[in-house]
């Protein structure tokens, strides 16, 4: 996981942020665990947590949709 | 990493933390660079988690948000149209029993608290009634809009939202009257008449426009700046 988004955003999380954000998400129910694989603990992305996302990116990308058109006229 | 440093690491975590994540980060641990940079993370997390535990999700602020997003999107309808009406009815009803208490309390003898001239507190005391039933609607109407602007929602739920709250304020009619029995209890209702004659119903249509007007003015100013506004563009 922690390579996973080092690839997508280019930043490496350090285990106790990541496990901090792991935290977070399951408590509010947006991530669930999967049966353990020897040690590995693999999570799933809840219904409601794929809802939540689909809100956050649709902001992020009017966000960022604004802030081209911002850019432009600079 | 040594998984002698990574048990010792682990250990820093809370016990209810560690009951919960222990074994899976030990190995996560294990599985990583046992570098500094990875010790003062998990070291700062772990007092973190020590100072402000992770709380659960009715407590947590993101949360909340994020399900006032979600019933924004979700029901839009409930959000900027029975909301708005709930809340309008609220403020009515606050209204209409200061009305009746001040009444009961200040000029009981009267007919009607209405034309009654008070003084002092009690017309302090009325006066609050008063300006809670003429504001209501557009504090109600200005509320959707900072929601609507905030949460981003279609421009249509927005109007049905306040064209509901003006025909609301415009139709609300309070009515007074005192029993038959001398000294009995009086009464306050309110009702929304849709219109009694042609006169009331040029009135009420009046009312709207005007209550529709003050709601609106704001979000229109700001579509307006949003228009104008070259870097917005």
């Amino acid at each position: 996981m922690i390579e996973d988004i080092e690839r997508l955003c280019g930043t490496r999380l350090g285990p106790g942020t990541l496990y901090g954000a792991i935290n977070r998400l399951e408590k509010q129910g947006w991530i669930e665990p999967l049966p353990a694989e020897e040690r590995r603990q693999p999570y799933r992305i809840t219904a409601q947590g794929l809802q939540v996302l689909r809100a956050k990116l649709t902001t992020l990308q009017q966000f960022a949709g604004s802030g081209l058109k911002r850019l432009e006229v600079l | 990493m040594n998984p002698r440093l990574a048990r010792l690491l682990t250990r820093l975590y809370p016990r209810s933390w560690r009951k919960r994540y222990g074994a899976e980060f030990e190995a996560l641990l294990e599985s990583g660079h046992g570098d500094i940079r990875t010790a003062v993370n998990v070291a700062w997390s772990a007092l973190r988690e020590r100072i402000l535990p992770s709380k659960g999700p009715m407590t947590d602020r993101s949360s909340l948000t994020a399900q006032f997003q979600l019933w924004c999107m979700r029901a839009p309808w409930a959000m900027f149209c029975l909301a708005p009406v709930i809340l309008l009815a609220g403020a009515y009803l606050f209204a209409c029993l200061i009305l009746w208490s001040g009444w009961e309390i200040y000029p009981p003898g009267a007919d009607s608290p209405f034309g009654v001239k008070v003084h002092g507190f009690a017309n302090l005391y009325f006066q609050i009634g008063r300006y809670c039933y003429w504001t209501a609607p557009v504090l109600v109407g200005w509320g959707i809009e900072f929601v609507a602007i905030r949460q981003r929602a279609k421009a249509a739920w927005l109007v049905s939202g306040l064209v509901l709250v003006a025909w609301m304020g415009a139709v609300a009619r309070i009515q007074a009257s005192r029993t038959a029995v001398p000294g009995g209890l009086g009464h306050i209702s309110m009702d929304f008449p849709l219109w009694q004659s042609f006169q009331s119903a040029h009135d009420a249509m009046f009312h709207a426009l005007t209550i529709l007007l003050l709601t609106a003015l704001p979000y229109l100013l700001w579509r307006l700046n949003k228009v104008l506004s070259p870097i917005s563009r």
